[in-house]
C-alpha cells in the first residue's frame, strides 16, 4: 500500500496523481489522466523509414497503435525487452484537432501511483539528468529521490517526429 | 410545446430538407436555364421555394421566410406565364440560392437562432427587383398579400377581395391536441401569414357539461374564413404538424373554382386517375386524397363508391371540381406503384456497421487459421463456410455506403455555367454513367479535385468560340464527364474537345520552374504529368479561376489520398481527358499478402499482374530486370525498407502496375490473397512515404500496405538518378 500511496492523506488537496516508471536507472512519471492501461510488451510490428525510437506498431484488441521506444527516444540504446518490459498505453491529442490518438510507451518497469503535490515539483535543471530538458516538465521530489515528470507533448511532438522521418527516409 | 432537445431535432431535419430542396431548386433552375419553357421545372422550383418558405416558418425562421417569399412570388408570376426567366434572371436566383443555402448553415440549431447578412441579402432582393422590372417596394405589396395583411391588421380589408372571395376553412380539433402539447391559437396565428382572418368563429358543441369536462382535452372548433393568395396546399401545410389531430376541410374562394375547373381541363393528357387529378389542380391536397381513399375503403364493402363521390360527401372538394375531373380522366390507366421504399441512416451508423464487420473479417480470418491448425475436417468446413458467409456481409455492408456519382456529377453544372459565363465561352455539360455506384467517402473526398479539373478544362483546355470557328470546330465547347467501373476499380473522366495540352510549353515551363534538367529526355506522358507538380502553371495571366499553380498539385495528392492515380491522354488541337482510377472503397480490400523475413505486407490486388520467382539478383536496391525482353524496372523491398532478408530460399518477383506504368517488387515469400481490412496508422506515420496503411492478419500480426504509387514513384526517381540513359540487363534473369 505504502508503495501505492506514500504521501500521508491528508495533505492531497491539489496533488496530481502520476504514474511512475523505470526507463534505464531513471524515474520518469505521466499524469495518470493520460494513461489508458498498461500491456505487457508484445509481438511489435517493426514500421520500415521510421526513426529507431518509433519501435512499430501492435494490435491492440483490434485497433493499430504506434509504438514509442521511450529509452530510444531520451537518445539511449534501443530497449532490449525484459521480465518487467511494459507497454504504457496513453492516450492525447497530438495536433489540436481534436481527435485524440492512442500511442504505446515502451518503458523498462512500472512502478506505482504516485499522488505529486506541485509544491513538490522543481524546475528541470539545465544538465545532468540525461534526458533533453525540454522533455522534462518539472522534478518531483520525495524520500527516495527525485522522478522526473515527462512533458509528453514535447517526447511526441508531431514536428520532431516529421523532420526525424523525413531525414530517415531521405536517408 | 416541445422540450428543447426534440425541438432542435426537428429544427436539424428541417435544415437537412431545407437544403435538399435548395439542391433541387438549382437543378431546376439549371434545366430552365437550357429549356427556359420546360412548365415542369418552373413548377418544381415553385414547389421548392414554396416547401422551404413554409417550412421556415413553422419555425419561425423570419429571414429566410421573407427573403424566399420574394423568390415565391417572382416564380409564381413564371408559372402563371407572366414573366420568362431570362439568363441574368436565372444567373441571380442561383445566387439567391446561395444566399438560401447560405442562411440554412447559419442556422443554430440549438438556439433556432438565424444571423444573417442583411445587407448582401437586400443587395441581392434589389438586384431582382431590377431584373423584374418593378421596384422592391411595389413588388411587395402587389404579390404579398400574406405580409401585407398581417401588417395591416384588421384595420382595412384586402384591396378587392372580401368574405365571399375568401378561402373557408373548417377546422376540427381532436381532444388529445393539448395532451400533445399544441397549442391551437398558435397556428391560426401562423395562419395569419399567409393572408387576412376575415372572419373567425369558434364552435364549442362539443364541450360537455362542466362536470364531464377534462381541462386537458380540447373541444375546439374553427371556422375560418381566409383571404390570401396562397394555395390550398399552402394553407394545409400551416397544420402539417396537427394533420393527426383535428379534421380539415379546406374549400377554395367562389370566385376561384371556376378557375380551378378550368385548370383542370388544360391539364395535357396524362395517365393520372381522378386524385392526381384533383391534386395537380390544386384542389386537393395529397393528404386529403390518401383521407379519401381510406375512406373509401372503409365505406366500400362490397361496392366501392368511387372516391369523387366520398371527396364530395366528405366535403373535401367541391361537386364541380368532380365532375370536371371526372371527365378529364376518361383515358386514366393505372400507373405502377413506384414508391420509394428508402431509409435514411445517419452516416456514422453506417460507419459504425462497417467497422465491425472489418472486426468480423479479421476474426473469422483468425478462425479459419485456427481450424487449419487444428486440423479437425469438420472444423475447417464450418469455418470456411462462416467466412463465405462473412465474405458476403462484407460486400453487402460495402455496397449500403455506396452512393450513386450523380449528385456529385450534376454539380457541375452550375460550375459549367458560371465559369464558362465568367469568361465568356460557350460550354456545354455532358454527364455519362450518373449511376454508378461509389463509396460515399471517396466522393466526398472527391469533389474538390473534380471542380479543379473542371475549371482547368474550361479556362485552359476550351478555346474561345473565335478561335474554335477559326480552328473548325463548333462554337459551343463540350466538357464531358464520365465515371464506369473497370475491373474491381472505377473510372472517372474528365474530358473536353479543347486544343489539348501543349507539351512543349509544359517542357518549357518546368524548366524554368527548374523542375526537370534541360537536358532530360521524358517520354510526352511523363511531360504531361509535370503539371501535377507544386506551384506549375502554364497559364501567362493569372485568372480568377485557375493559373495560380495551384490546383493540380491539390488534385493529385487528393487521389493519392484515395489511393487512386491519374493519368492524362491529350491529343493536341482535338482535346484533353484526364483520368482518375479509384478503388471503390476505402474500408476493405482485396490485397496480396507477401513476406520479407518476419515481416508481412499487403500490396493491393487490383495492382498485381503476376508473380515470378526471381532467378537472377539485382545489383543494387534499385534496377531493372529483364521480363520477356522488356526492361522492368524493379525495386528490392527488403533493400528498400532495410529490413533484413531471409538468406535461404528463392525470392519472388510481384509484377505491379499501375496505370501504364509497371514495376517488380522483389519480395522473399508469397502468401496468396487476402481480405484486407484497412487500418489507418495514424499521425506519427503520415509523413512515411511507401506504405498507406496497415491490417491485421487473422494470426493477430499486423501487416503493412504498400503505397504502391509512392514506391513506383521513389523507383523513378532512383532509377533516373542512376541510370542517365536505362540499359536493359538481359542478362539479370533467365528464360
Amino acid at each position: 500500500m505504502n508503495a501505492i500511496n506514500p504521501v500521508p492523506g491528508d495533505a492531497l488537496e491539489d496533488s496530481v496523481q502520476h504514474l511512475s516508471f523505470r526507463v534505464r536507472q531513471a524515474r520518469y512519471a505521466l499524469p495518470i489522466e493520460l494513461v489508458r492501461e498498461i500491456i505487457e510488451y508484445g509481438q511489435v510490428t517493426a514500421v520500415p523509414m521510421m526513426p529507431s525510437f518509433i519501435h512499430g506498431v501492435i494490435n491492440l484488441r483490434g485497433n493499430v497503435v504506434p509504438v514509442l521506444d521511450l529509452a530510444a527516444r531520451f537518445g539511449f540504446e534501443l530497449t532490449t525487452p525484459g521480465k518487467r518490459t511494459c507497454i504504457v498505453i496513453i492516450e492525447l491529442e497530438l495536433d489540436g484537432n481534436g481527435q485524440a490518438q492512442r500511442i504505446g510507451l515502451v518503458v523498462d518497469a512500472v512502478d506505482a501511483v504516485l499522488d505529486i503535490d506541485p509544491r513538490d515539483v522543481e524546475q528541470a535543471p539545465p544538465f545532468g539528468t540525461g534526458i533533453r530538458t525540454d522533455f522534462i516538465a518539472g522534478m518531483a521530489r520525495d524520500e527516495s529521490g527525485f522522478t522526473i515528470i515527462l512533458d509528453v507533448r514535447r517526447v511526441l511532438s508531431l514536428d520532431d517526429i516529421r523532420q526525424l522521418s523525413l531525414m530517415q527516409q531521405a536517408g | 410545446m416541445f422540450n428543447d432537445e426534440q425541438w432542435s431535432q426537428l429544427l436539424r431535419g428541417f435544415i437537412e430538407e431545407g437544403r435538399d430542396l435548395a439542391k433541387q431548386a438549382e437543378e431546376y433552375l439549371l434545366v430552365l436555364d437550357q429549356e427556359p419553357d420546360d412548365e415542369q421545372a418552373v413548377h418544381g422550383l415553385f414547389r421548392a421555394m414554396h416547401t422551404l418558405k413554409g417550412s421556415a416558418g413553422l419555425f419561425t425562421l423570419t429571414p429566410l421566410v421573407n427573403f424566399t417569399h420574394h423568390l415565391e412570388s417572382l416564380l409564381s408570376t413564371v408559372r402563371d406565364g407572366e414573366r420568362r426567366l431570362t439568363a441574368p434572371l436565372i444567373s441571380l436566383m442561383l445566387r439567391c440560392l446561395d444566399e438560401i443555402a447560405s442562411m440554412l448553415d447559419l442556422i443554430d440549431p440549438d438556439s433556432g437562432e438565424l444571423p444573417v447578412d442583411e445587407a448582401h441579402q437586400a443587395q441581392l432582393l434589389d438586384a431582382l427587383a431590377e431584373q423584374t422590372g418593378a421596384p422592391r417596394a411595389i413588388a411587395h405589396e402587389a404579390d404579398d398579400a400574406a405580409e401585407d395583411c398581417a401588417r395591416r391588421g384588421t384595420l382595412e380589408r384586402c384591396v378587392g377581395c372580401d368574405a365571399a372571395g375568401a378561402w373557408h376553412i373548417s377546422l376540427r380539433f381532436h381532444p388529445d391536441l393539448l395532451r400533445n402539447g399544441f397549442d391551437p391559437a398558435s397556428f391560426v396565428r401562423y395562419l395569419g401569414r399567409l393572408g387576412e382572418i376575415l372572419h373567425l368563429e369558434t364552435l364549442a358543441e362539443q364541450m360537455p357539461d362542466l362536470v364531464e369536462m377534462d381541462p386537458e382535452s380540447c373541444y375546439l372548433g374553427l371556422e375560418i374564413a381566409l383571404c390570401s393568395s396562397a394555395s390550398k396546399a399552402e394553407i394545409e401545410d400551416v397544420f402539417e404538424f396537427i394533420r393527426d389531430f383535428c379534421t380539415l376541410r379546406i374549400l377554395p374562394p367562389d370566385s376561384a373554382l371556376d378557375d380551378y375547373l378550368k385548370l383542370i381541363q388544360d391539364l395535357p393528357e396524362t395517365d393520372e386517375r381522378i386524385g392526381s387529378i384533383l391534386i395537380a389542380s390544386g384542389l386537393l391536397t395529397e393528404h386529403e386524397l390518401a383521407e379519401g381513399l381510406a375512406l373509401q375503403a372503409e365505406v366500400g364493402d362490397g361496392l366501392k363508391s368511387p372516391l369523387g363521390s366520398v371527396l364530395v360527401e366528405a366535403g373535401m372538394v367541391p361537386p364541380k371540381a368532380v365532375n370536371a375531373a371526372l371527365a378529364k380522366q376518361q383515358s386514366a390507366r393505372e400507373r405502377p406503384n413506384r414508391e420509394s421504399s428508402q431509409i435514411r441512416v445517419a452516416a456514422n451508423k453506417l460507419d459504425e456497421l462497417i467497422n465491425l464487420v472489418g472486426e468480423l473479417v479479421i476474426s473469422a480470418a483468425g478462425a479459419q487459421l485456427q481450424a487449419q491448425l487444428q486440423g479437425s475436417a469438420d472444423c475447417i468446413e464450418s469455418s470456411q463456410t462462416v467466412n463465405q458467409h462473412v465474405e458476403a456481409i462484407r460486400e453487402a455492408a460495402l455496397k449500403l455506403r455506396m452512393i450513386e456519382i450523380g449528385d456529385t456529377f450534376n454539380r457541375f453544372h452550375r460550375v459549367v455555367r458560371d465559369v464558362s459565363q465568367q469568361l465568356g465561352k460557350q460550354i456545354r455539360l455532358d454527364i455519362q454513367g450518373a449511376d454508378t455506384e461509389l463509396d460515399r467517402s471517396v466522393i466526398d473526398k472527391l469533389a474538390d479535385p473534380l471542380t479543379h479539373l473542371v475549371r482547368n478544362a474550361i479556362d485552359h483546355g476550351i478555346e474561345s468560340a473565335e478561335q474554335r470557328l477559326a480552328a473548325g470546330k463548333p462554337a459551343e465547347g463540350r466538357l464531358s464527364l464520365n465515371a464506369f467501373h473497370d475491373s474491381g476499380m472505377i473510372v472517372i473522366e474528365v474530358s473536353d474537345d479543347g486544343r489539348g495540352l501543349n507539351t512543349a510549353r509544359i517542357r518549357e515551363k518546368a524548366i524554368e520552374r527548374g523542375l526537370i534538367d534541360p537536358q532530360a529526355t521524358l517520354s510526352e506522358a511523363d511531360t504531361h504529368m509535370l503539371i501535377f507538380a507544386a506551384g506549375f502553371s502554364t497559364a501567362d495571366a493569372v485568372s480568377d479561376l485557375s493559373g495560380r499553380g495551384v490546383g493540380m498539385d491539390v488534385v493529385r495528392s487528393a487521389i493519392d489520398a484515395l489511393r487512386g492515380s491519374i493519368e492524362i491522354e491529350s491529343r493536341p488541337g482535338l482535346g484533353c481527358t484526364f483520368r482518375i482510377r479509384l478503388p471503390l472503397t476505402l474500408a476493405i480490400i482485396d490485397g496480396f499478402l507477401v513476406s520479407l523475413g518476419d515481416e508481412h505486407f499487403v500490396i493491393p490486388l487490383e495492382l498485381v499482374t503476376e508473380c515470378l520467382e526471381l532467378d537472377a539478383r539485382l545489383d543494387s536496391r534499385y534496377g531493372y530486370l529483364n521480363l520477356r525482353g522488356k526492361p522492368l524496372p524493379c525495386i528490392d523491398l527488403a533493400a528498400h525498407f532495410e529490413l533484413p532478408s531471409s538468406a535461404q530460399g528463392r525470392r519472388n518477383i510481384l509484377v505491379v502496375s499501375l496505370g501504364r506504368h509497371q514495376a517488380g517488387l522483389i519480395v522473399d515469400r508469397l502468401h496468396g490473397e487476402l481480405q484486407t481490412v484497412i487500418k489507418p496508422l495514424g499521425l506519427l506515420f503520415q509523413h512515411l512515404q511507401g506504405i498507406s496503411g496497415s491490417t491485421i492478419l487473422g494470426s493477430g500480426q499486423i501487416a503493412l500496405i504498400l503505397d504502391v504509387a509512392s514506391l513506383l514513384r521513389q523507383l523513378q526517381q532512383h532509377i533516373d538518378h542512376e541510370f542517365r540513359s536505362p540499359q536493359p540487363r538481359p542478362d539479370l534473369m533467365g528464360s
